[in-house]
C-alpha cells in the first residue's frame, strides 16, 4: 500500500517529477563527466604539461560538490514542497509518522537512486560524444581517456546516493517537525524582506572584499602557488551568493520604493515574483553565476590553447608548408591548399657545402624568415641584398632545403652568376595560406609524402611547420581538450540549472498568471513581465560570472601568451548560445503559464 | 440612464463537447437584464448551469450562441487586447476563493487594476485608500493575503474589484469560504454600496441568506431560467422565506 501511494504521487505529477528527474539526470550525468577526466590521472598526467593539474582538478572536484550539493538540496526542497500536501493528508486520514517517515525515505531515495543511474548512462553518453568531437577537432591524441571509467561511476553514484539518503533524513524529520495546517499552506507563504539597510550593507562590504581576496589571488598565483586556487575558491563562492543577496534584495527594494517606476503595468508584480522567493534565487543565481564562470572559463581558456598552438608554430616557421621536388601528386595536392595568401617557387643548386638562390627569384618573392629578437620571433621579408644579414642574425634557414643539406650554408647569387653555377637543381615551392587548421588534412598530406619521399624520422623533417604544430599540439591540446569537454559539461549544468530553477515555479506560478487574465491584464503585458522576471535571473548571473572569467584568466598568464586575446570569439559564442537558450526559456514558460482560452483569442 | 441595461443576456445558449462527441448543453436559451444601479441575485443548484453562465457574463468563457452586452457593448464580439481591457475596466469581479495574488500586499493587489491602466502612482493610492475606508480594510493594507482573515480577504478582493468603478461587479459565492459574521459583513458592505454609491450587483449564489440581499432573484433550473422573486416591499426576513419556499418547491 504505502509503495502504492508513494509511485502513485509520482504518476499524478508527471511534468514536475520530469523536470526534477531531468534536472537530476543531467547534474549526475555532469558529475560524471567530470570525474571521468579527474578521477583518470593517467589521462591527466599524459595530457598537461603543467604537474599540478591533478591538485587544479582536486579543486575543481571540491568546487563541483558544492555545486551538486546546492542543487540536491533545492531539487530536494522541490520535491517535499510537491509532496508535503500529499503527506499531510496521509497524516489527516490517519497515516502513523513513522509510516510517513518510511514513506519519504523510499521516494527520496528511489528518485536519487533512478537519477544517478540515468545520469551516469547519459554521462557516458556525452564523454562519449564530446570527447569523440573533440578529439577529432583538436586533431588531440587524448591517451588513456576513457568513456567507461570506473572510478568516476563510484565517485557518482557514491555522493548521488549519499547525498540522497541524507536528504531523505532530513526530509522526514522537517516534515514530522512541522505542524500539518502549515503544510497543508506551505507554498503560500511570502518571504517577507526582514533584513533592513546596515545588514545590507554588511554583507555587500563583505561580499565585495571576499570577491576582491579572491580576485587578487587569482591574480597573483604565481606567487602564492597553489593555494591560491583553493582561497580563490571558497572566497569567490562565498562572495557572490553574498553579493547576489545583498543586491538583489536592496535593488528589489528600490525598484519597489521608486513608486512612479513601480506604479507602472505590471513592474509591482514582476518585483514581488522575484522578490517572492528571494532566498531560493540568491542560492540558486549564485550557483548558476558560478557555472557561468566556469562553463565561459573553461571554453576561453581552451579556445585560447587551441589558438596558441598554430600561433606558436607560426612564430617558429612563417611558412605554412614548403615541399622540395615535389612530384605530380604532391603538386595535385597543394592545388587543394585553400585560402593561400602566398606561394612562391624557387630553383636552387647544391655543391659541396654550399646552397645556392637565385637573386632575380628572391627579389620577387623575399624570403619569409623567422629572426628572434630580443626572444620574440619576428617576421622579415628577406631578399638578396638583406639575406646575408639575416642569416647571420640567426634567421633559420632550414625548411628550405633538402634534410640531407640541412647545416649547408645558403647564398644567395646574382641571376648570371647562378646561371654558371654547377650543381644539382632542386625546386623548393613555398606556401602561406589564411587558416593552418582549416588546411590540416591537405598539409598533412603533403608534409607526410614528403617525409616518406626523404625517407626521414618525421621529427627529423626539420623546419616544415606541420610538424611543429604536432609537437606543440601533443603539448597543449590535452588542455584544450579539457576546456572545451568541461566548457561543455558545466553549460549542460548551467542550462538544466536555470531551466529546473524556472520550470519548479511554474506551476505554482500558472495560477497567479491566470488570476491576472482574469483581471484584464493583457497578455502582451503578461509576457513582457514573464521576459523581465527571467531576464533578471540570466542577467545577474552572466554579468558576474563575465567579471569572475576576466579576473580568473590572469591565472593562465603563465602558461598562454595571450590569455586576454581575442576574447571576443568564446565571449561572443557563448553569449549567443545564452540569449538563444534565455529566449528558449521564456517561451516554454509562456506555454506553461499562459492560458490560450479565457476567451481573448 | 434608466433605459440602457447594465448587463443585458439574450437568448444565450451553451453546449459543451465537440459536434461528433457526445454533447452536453449546459444552457438552453437565457435572457435577462440587469438595470442600472440594481442588485441582482442568481440561484441554482448545482449543475444547474450558474458558474457556466457567470463565466460567460464576465468574459471569461464564450456562449455558442446568444449575445450579452455590458454597457451596451456586445461582450461576446471583444477579442484580445480589446477583451482584456474591457475586463479591467468594466467588470468586477469577486471569487470564492479570492484570487488574491499572495505575493501582493493588500494594498498592491488592490492598486494592481490601476497600475495596467498606467493610473499615476498618487492617484492609485488615493484611490486604494478610498475604497478601503469603505470596505475597513485601512488598517491591513500593508500585509500580505496569508496575514488575513478569510473575510478581510474577500475584502480585499472586493475592493480591488471596484477601485476602477467598473459598471457591474460580479460575485461568484463570494461568502462561500467564509464564516457567518464575515459573510453578514460582507452582504452589509456590498448592499451599502448598491444603495449609496449605486453599484451594479451580480451574485451567483446557492446560498439564500446571501441571496435575501439582492432585489431581485432569478432562479435557474437546467439550464434555463425557471422562476423570479423580487424583493419589493418585504423585509428580509420575509424575503428570506419566500426564497426558501421558493427553493422548496424550485427543485421538485
Amino acid at each position: 500500500m504505502l509503495r502504492k501511494l508513494a509511485l502513485g504521487g509520482i504518476r499524478a505529477r508527471f511534468r514536475d517529477y520530469a523536470v526534477l528527474f531531468s534536472g537530476l539526470v543531467i547534474a549526475s550525468a555532469v558529475f560524471y563527466m567530470f570525474m571521468a577526466l579527474a578521477t583518470n590521472s593517467a589521462f591527466l598526467t599524459a595530457n598537461s604539461p603543467v604537474s599540478s593539474t591533478t591538485i587544479i582538478f582536486g579543486f575543481g572536484e571540491v568546487l563541483l560538490i558544492i555545486i551538486t550539493t546546492v542543487y540536491i538540496v533545492y531539487a530536494n526542497t522541490f520535491l517535499m514542497s510537491m509532496r508535503q500536501r500529499d503527506y499531510a493528508m496521509f497524516m489527516m486520514l490517519g497515516a502513523k509518522s513513522r509510516k510517513i517517515a518510511q514513506l519519504i525515505f523510499i521516494e527520496t531515495v528511489s528518485v536519487g537512486f533512478l537519477a544517478s543511474v540515468v545520469g551516469t548512462l547519459v554521462g557516458m553518453g556525452l564523454t562519449g560524444v564530446a570527447g569523440r568531437i573533440l578529439i577529432n577537432m583538436l586533431h588531440a591524441p587524448a591517451t588513456h581517456f576513457s568513456v567507461f571509467w570506473g572510478p568516476a561511476i563510484l565517485a557518482t553514484f557514491g555522493f548521488f546516493l549519499a547525498m540522497f539518503v541524507v536528504a531523505a533524513v532530513i526530509n522526514a524529520i522537517r516534515l514530522l517537525k512541522t505542524p500539518m495546517l502549515q503544510l497543508l499552506h506551505a507554498d503560500t507563504t511570502p518571504n517577507r524582506i526582514r533584513q533592513k539597510g546596515w545588514g545590507l550593507i554588511l554583507e555587500a562590504v563583505a561580499a565585495v572584499i571576499l570577491l576582491g581576496i579572491g580576485y587578487v589571488a587569482m591574480g597573483q598565483m604565481m606567487k602564492i602557488g597553489l593555494m591560491a586556487i583553493g582561497i580563490a575558491l571558497v572566497t569567490i563562492v562565498l562572495g557572490t551568493y553574498l553579493l547576489f543577496n545583498a543586491l538583489l534584495v536592496a535593488l528589489i527594494d528600490l525598484l519597489k520604493r521608486n513608486h512612479r517606476f513601480a506604479a507602472r503595468g505590471l513592474h509591482t508584480f514582476t518585483l514581488s515574483q522575484l522578490s517572492f522567493r528571494i532566498r531560493d534565487y540568491t542560492k540558486i543565481l549564485a550557483v548558476v553565476a558560478m557555472l557561468f564562470a566556469l562553463a565561459l572559463g573553461a571554453i576561453t581558456v581552451g579556445l585560447g590553447f587551441q589558438r596558441e598552438i598554430p600561433e606558436r608554430a607560426n612564430e617558429l616557421n612563417a611558412y605554412d608548408v614548403v615541399t622540395i621536388d615535389a612530384p605530380a601528386s604532391e603538386r595535385a595536392a597543394a592545388t587543394k591548399l585553400t585560402g593561400v595568401m602566398h606561394a612562391a617557387l624557387y630553383t636552387q643548386k647544391v655543391s659541396g657545402k654550399t646552397v645556392y638562390l637565385n637573386a632575380t627569384e628572391v627579389n620577387a618573392h623575399p624570403l619569409r624568415l623567422r629572426v628572434f629578437e630580443d626572444n620574440v620571433a619576428k617576421l622579415r621579408q628577406a631578399d638578396a641584398k638583406t639575406f646575408a644579414q639575416l642569416v647571420q642574425a640567426g634567421a633559420d634557414t632550414d625548411m628550405l632545403v633538402r634534410p640531407t643539406d640541412v647545416g649547408k650554408g645558403v647564398v644567395v647569387l646574382p641571376a648570371a652568376q647562378f646561371a654558371v653555377q654547377t650543381g644539382t637543381t632542386h625546386i623548393i615551392r613555398t606556401y602561406v595560406v589564411r587558416d593552418f587548421i582549416g588546411n590540416y588534412d591537405t598539409i598533412k598530406t603533403m608534409a607526410t609524402a614528403q617525409t616518406k619521399r626523404f625517407k626521414v624520422n618525421p621529427m627529423m623533417q626539420i623546419g616544415q611547420k606541420f610538424y611543429y604544430y604536432e609537437i606543440l599540439n601533443g603539448m597543449y591540446s590535452g588542455f584544450a581538450f579539457m576546456g572545451f569537454f568541461l566548457g561543455i559539461a558545466f553549460l549542460a549544468m548551467l542550462a538544466s540549472t536555470l531551466m529546473f530553477k524556472i520550470l519548479s515555479g511554474a506551476s505554482y506560478d500558472a495560477s497567479r498568471y491566470l488570476m491576472l487574465q482574469k483581471v484584464g491584464v493583457r497578455k502582451g503585458l503578461l509576457r513582457r513581465s514573464i521576459r523581465q522576471e527571467i531576464g533578471a535571473l540570466f542577467f545577474f548571473p552572466g554579468l558576474l560570472g563575465v567579471v569572475h572569467v576576466l579576473f580568473g584568466l590572469k591565472m593562465f598568464d603563465s602558461l598562454l601568451a595571450h590569455p586576454y586575446g581575442n576574447l571576443i570569439v568564446p565571449f561572443g559564442i557563448f553569449l549567443l548560445l545564452y540569449a538563444i537558450y534565455y529566449g528558449l526559456t521564456v517561451w516554454l514558460y509562456e506555454t506553461i503559464v499562459i492560458q490560450k482560452s479565457l476567451a481573448t483569442d | 440612464m434608466q433605459n440602457q441595461p447594465v448587463v443585458s443576456v439574450h437568448e444565450i445558449t451553451k453546449t459543451y463537447g465537440k459536434a461528433n462527441e457526445k454533447q452536453y448543453q449546459a444552457l438552453k436559451g437565457i435572457t435577462f437584464d440587469v438595470q442600472t444601479g440594481e442588485f441582482v441575485g442568481i440561484m441554482g443548484a448545482s449543475g444547474s448551469g450558474k458558474t457556466t453562465l457567470l463565466n460567460i457574463l464576465s468574459t471569461l468563457d464564450r456562449p455558442t450562441s446568444g449575445t450579452v452586452a455590458i454597457n451596451g457593448q456586445d461582450v461576446t464580439a471583444l477579442k484580445g487586447d480589446k477583451l482584456s481591457d474591457f475586463r479591467a475596466k468594466q467588470v468586477g469581479f469577486i471569487f470564492q476563493d479570492f484570487n488574491l495574488l499572495e505575493n501582493l500586499t493588500a494594498r498592491e493587489n488592490i492598486a494592481l487594476p490601476m497600475a495596467l491602466q498606467n493610473v499615476s502612482h498618487s492617484r492609485q493610492q488615493q484611490a486604494v485608500d478610498k475604497i478601503a475606508a469603505t470596505l475597513g480594510i485601512a488598517a491591513v493594507l500593508d500585509h500580505y493575503p496569508t496575514e488575513l482573515s478569510g473575510g478581510q480577504k474577500q475584502r480585499v478582493a472586493a475592493a480591488r474589484a471596484l477601485v476602477q468603478e467598473p459598471a457591474i461587479l460580479f460575485g461568484d459565492e463570494p461568502t462561500g469560504a467564509l464564516d457567518s459574521q464575515s459573510a453578514r459583513e460582507l452582504l452589509n458592505t456590498m448592499q451599502g454600496l448598491n444603495q449609496q454609491q449605486g453599484v451594479s450587483i451580480l451574485l451567483v449564489t446557492h446560498d439564500p441568506f446571501s441571496a435575501s440581499y439582492a432585489q431581485r432573484i432569478l432562479f435557474i433550473k437546467d439550464g434555463q431560467i425557471g422562476q423570479e422573486l423580487r424583493h419589493g416591499d418585504k423585509t428580509q426576513e420575509e424575503f428570506y422565506q419566500e426564497i426558501l419556499d421558493t427553493l422548496g418547491t424550485f427543485q421538485k
